[in-house]
C-alpha cells in the first residue's frame, strides 16, 4: 500500500485533480477575464447538442481519424514488407522513414503548405492545367490535410511492423515453402496474422492521436474553408485560448476526453480478447 | 469620477511622471524594465538602439527587450496566460490594436489617461487613438499604423487608358477588359484574402462597409442590416465564381496574394502598406509598375474605406515601475523613435506629421498619399469581445465564400451564434 503512494499521489496531482477541475469548469459559464463565473448546469452540453459547429467538428474528426488510420495501416504494412524483402539499403530506407516521423508536426505542416501552394507549389506545378485549390476547396481540403498527416505518421506503423517482421522465425517460412504455400498464402496465412497484435497496438496509438489531431490542420488551414477541417480539438482551442470561454471550452474538452476513453476501452477489450484467443 | 477628482488624478499623474523621468529610482538600486514585442521585419531592427537611448536618458534603468512568439494567435495566448496569472514579468507590452479593449476590460492594462498631457494624442491618427480608447479612458499609445490599400498595376492600367477604380464595379470591369485584351492565362484580376482567418474578417468588413452594413454597432446590435451584409458576401463570392479572382482566393492570406501579385500575376491586390516596400525592392518583377489607391466603394453604396490595424504599446497594471514604464512607452512612440522605425523597417508611423517628413518622403514618395488613405481608414469594431466576434463570424464568412452556404444563411447563423455567446457574457 505504502509503495503505491508515490504513484497514487503523482496520478492524483497530475491527472485526477486537473481532470476533475475541467469537469467542474464545464458545468459553468466562466470567462474569467470578463468576470463571468456562474453555475450553468448542463447548459454548455445542451448547447453543444444543437451546435452545428460542434457536429461538423465531430464529423470532421471521425472522417479524419478513420481515413488517416486506415491509410497509415495499409501504407505502413506495405512499407514494412517492402523493407523486409529488400536485400540492400535497409538502413537508408529506415532512416528516410524515421526522418518523416521525427519531424515536428508544425514543420511537416509548413512543408505541405509549400507543396500545396496554389500557384508555386510542387504538386500544382506538376498538375499544370489541372491544378487544384488544395487548401481552399471544401471538397478536398480535408483530404489534403489527411494526406499530410499520413505522410508524417505512417512511418510509426511501418517501423513497429518491421520490428515484428524481424522477430518472425525464418523456419516458419521454410516450413510453409516445404508445404507448398505460395507467396500470397504465406502473406495471408503467416505474416499478416502474426502482425495482428502489433498492428492493433499501433492502430490504438494512432487512433488516439488522430482523435486529438490539432497542429496539422491548425497550421495548414486554421480549420477552414467553411470549417471543413476543424476538428474537435481545434474548436476547443478556439474556445479556450482565443475567446477564453473556459466553461464552454472545458465542455468541449470533456467530450473529446470521453470519446478518447471510449475508443481506448474498446480497443483494449479487443486486445485482451485477442490475447485470450491466441 | 468628478471633474475635480479627474483633474487631481491627472495632476498627480503628471507629477509622478515628471519624478519618474527626472530622477533615478533610488541610488544603487538598478531597475530593470521588460519590454515584450514581436521582432520588427526590415533591413535593420531599430529597437535595440532605441532601448539603449532610453537607458542613457534614465541612469540606473536597464531595459530588456524580449521577443514574442511569431503569430498573432500565439502572442495573444502568451499574454492571456501571463496576464491572467498575475505575474506578468513584463512592464511594457506591444499589443495588436484589436486586443486593447479586451485587455483593458480584463484589468490588465494601466489606465494611461492620468499620465497624458492635454493634446498629447492629437498628433496621432484619430482612428488609432479610438482603438486605444475604451470606456472613455486611454489604455495604450499607438505605435504603428496599418490600413487596407488597393494596389494596382500602373503599366497595365495606363496601357488601356484606365484610371484606378473607385468602385468594386469599376474594378471588375477593368479586370475583365485588361484580361480579355492581354490574353495571358497566368494573369489574374483581383487578389485578396479569403482564407478562414482574421484577414478574411478584415476583407469582408471592407466589403460590408462599402455596402453600408456594419458588423456590430456601438450599442451591440449584430448585423443590423442583414440584407446588405448578405449582398456584400454574395458580391465577394461572385468575384470568385466569375473568375475575376482566382479560385484559390479561398486559401489566400496576405503573403500568398502578395507574392502572386509581386510576381506579376495580377492586376489588382488588396493588401497592407508593407507590400509596397517589397514591390519596390530590387529584383522585384513589378518594380516601378505598382501604385496604390483607396479600397473601392460600391456603385450604389458608400465610398470605400480601408480597415485599419497596427500595434499599440500598453503598460501592465502589475508593473512595479509604472512611471518608468509609461516613460518608455512614450519614448518608443515619440516622433523620433517612429521615424527611426519607419526608416529601418516596413512599418508605418501612427503620428501623422511623419507622413510629410522630408527624410521619410525621400525614402518613400508615396507617404503623403498613404497619409490621406490612413486618415480615411476605419477601425474594426472596438469591443472587448472582438476575438469572440471574429472567431464566430470567420467560418460563416468562409462558408459563404466557398459556396457551401447561401450568404443570407451565413449571416443568419453568424447572428444567432453571436447572440448566444454575447448573451452568456451578461
Amino acid at each position: 500500500m505504502l509503495l503505491l503512494a508515490p504513484t497514487a499521489l503523482a496520478l492524483g496531482a497530475l491527472t485526477v485533480y486537473p481532470g476533475a477541475w475541467v469537469l467542474w469548469l464545464s458545468l459553468q459559464h466562466r470567462i474569467p477575464i470578463f468576470g463571468v463565473a456562474r453555475f450553468a448546469g448542463l447548459d454548455n452540453f445542451t448547447f453543444l447538442s444543437v451546435d452545428a459547429r460542434f457536429w461538423s467538428a465531430a464529423h470532421t474528426t471521425a472522417v479524419f481519424t478513420v481515413a488517416s488510420v486506415a491509410l497509415e495501416v495499409v501504407l505502413g504494412v506495405g512499407a514494412a514488407l517492402a523493407i523486409h524483402t529488400q536485400r540492400r539499403g535497409r538502413a537508408v530506407a529506415l532512416s528516410f522513414l524515421l526522418l518523416a516521423w521525427a519531424m515536428p508536426a508544425v514543420v511537416a505542416a509548413k512543408l505541405f503548405e509549400w507543396l500545396y501552394h496554389p500557384v508555386a507549389g510542387l504538386i500544382n506545378v506538376a498538375l499544370g492545367r489541372h491544378a487544384l485549390n488544395w487548401l481552399g476547396d471544401p471538397a478536398i481540403a480535408l483530404a489534403a490535410v489527411t494526406l499530410a498527416d499520413v505522410w508524417r505518421t505512417m512511418p510509426f506503423v511501418a517501423i513497429l511492423c518491421y520490428a515484428r517482421l524481424l522477430a518472425i522465425p525464418p523456419d516458419l517460412y521454410e516450413a510453409a515453402q516445404v508445404d507448398g504455400a505460395g507467396r500470397l498464402a504465406t502473406l495471408t496465412r503467416i505474416t499478416l496474422p502474426l502482425l495482428g497484435r502489433i498492428l492493433l497496438l499501433a492502430v490504438l496509438f494512432r487512433t488516439l492521436d488522430a482523435l486529438r489531431a490539432f497542429d496539422i490542420m491548425f497550421v495548414l488551414t486554421g480549420g477552414g474553408p467553411a470549417n471543413t477541417t476543424e476538428t474537435l480539438t481545434v474548436y476547443a482551442y478556439r474556445a479556450l485560448f482565443q475567446t477564453l470561454q473556459l466553461g464552454f471550452g472545458s465542455a468541449l474538452s470533456v467530450v473529446v476526453f470521453a470519446l478518447v476513453m471510449v475508443v481506448a476501452w474498446a480497443y483494449l477489450r479487443l486486445l485482451r480478447a485477442g490475447s485470450v484467443a491466441a | 469620477m468628478s471633474a475635480w477628482g479627474y483633474g487631481a488624478t491627472r495632476l498627480i499623474g503628471v507629477l509622478v511622471l515628471l519624478a519618474g523621468c527626472a530622477g533615478s529610482p533610488g541610488e544603487g538600486e538598478p531597475v530593470t524594465l521588460v519590454f515584450k514585442y514581436a521582432r520588427i521585419l526590415g533591413n535593420a531592427d531599430p529597437l535595440p538602439t532605441l532601448l539603449r537611448e532610453f537607458e542613457a536618458q534614465h541612469p540606473g534603468v536597464r531595459v530588456k527587450g524580449e521577443a514574442m512568439p511569431w503569430t498573432s494567435d500565439d502572442q495573444h495566448q502568451f499574454y492571456v496566460i501571463n496576464l491572467e496569472g498575475r505575474s506578468p514579468g513584463f512592464d511594457v507590452l506591444m499589443l495588436d490594436c484589436i486586443w486593447t479593449p479586451e485587455f483593458a476590460r480584463a484589468g490588465w492594462l494601466l489606465d494611461l489617461t492620468p499620465y497624458l498631457q492635454p493634446g498629447e494624442l492629437a498628433p496621432f491618427f484619430p482612428s488609432t487613438v479610438a482603438s486605444a480608447t475604451y470606456d472613455h479612458r486611454v489604455w495604450a499609445l499607438p505605435w504603428n499604423m496599418n490600413v487596407g490599400l488597393l494596389f494596382y498595376r500602373t503599366d497595365l492600367l495606363a496601357k488601356y487608358g484606365l484610371q484606378p477604380p473607385d468602385t468594386y464595379e469599376a474594378l471588375v470591369e477593368q479586370a475583365r477588359l485588361i484580361r480579355g485584351r492581354e490574353r495571358d492565362p497566368a494573369l489574374d484580376g483581383y487578389l485578396w484574402q479569403g482564407k478562414q482567418y482574421e484577414g478574411l474578417v478584415v476583407n469582408v468588413l471592407e466589403a460590408l462597409w462599402a455596402n453600408g452594413a456594419p458588423l456590430i454597432t456601438d450599442d451591440g446590435a449584430v448585423f443590423p442590416e442583414p440584407a446588405r451584409a448578405a449582398d456584400a458576401l454574395r458580391f465577394l463570392r461572385g468575384l470568385i465564381t466569375s473568375g475575376v479572382s482566382p479560385t484559390w482566393t479561398t486559401a489566400a492570406d496576405e503573403e500568398l496574394s502578395r507574392r502572386a501579385f509581386g510576381d506579376g500575376h495580377a492586376i489588382f491586390l488588396r493588401n497592407w502598406p508593407y507590400a509596397r516596400d517589397l514591390f519596390e525592392s530590387e529584383g522585384s518583377a513589378v518594380r516601378d509598375k505598382v501604385a496604390f489607391t483607396a479600397i473601392p466603394g460600391r456603385a450604389r453604396g458608400e465610398p470605400g474605406a480601408g480597415s485599419t490595424g497596427g500595434a499599440h504599446l500598453g503598460v501592465s497594471r502589475r508593473s512595479r515601475h509604472p512611471e518608468l514604464a509609461v516613460a518608455l512607452a512614450r519614448h518608443l512612440t515619440s516622433e523620433r523613435a517612429q521615424r527611426a522605425i519607419a526608416l529601418g523597417a516596413a512599418l508605418s508611423p501612427s503620428r501623422q506629421a511623419l507622413y510629410h517628413d522630408p527624410e521619410l518622403v525621400r525614402r518613400n514618395p508615396a507617404m503623403p498619399r498613404l497619409h490621406a488613405l490612413a486618415l480615411a481608414g476605419r477601425p474594426r469594431p472596438i469591443t472587448p469581445y472582438y476575438l469572440l466576434v471574429s472567431a464566430t463570424v470567420q467560418p460563416e464568412f468562409s462558408a459563404a465564400l466557398v459556396g457551401v452556404k447561401p450568404p443570407e444563411r451565413a449571416i443568419d447563423d453568424a447572428r444567432a451564434r453571436l447572440g448566444h455567446f454575447l448573451g452568456a457574457l451578461r
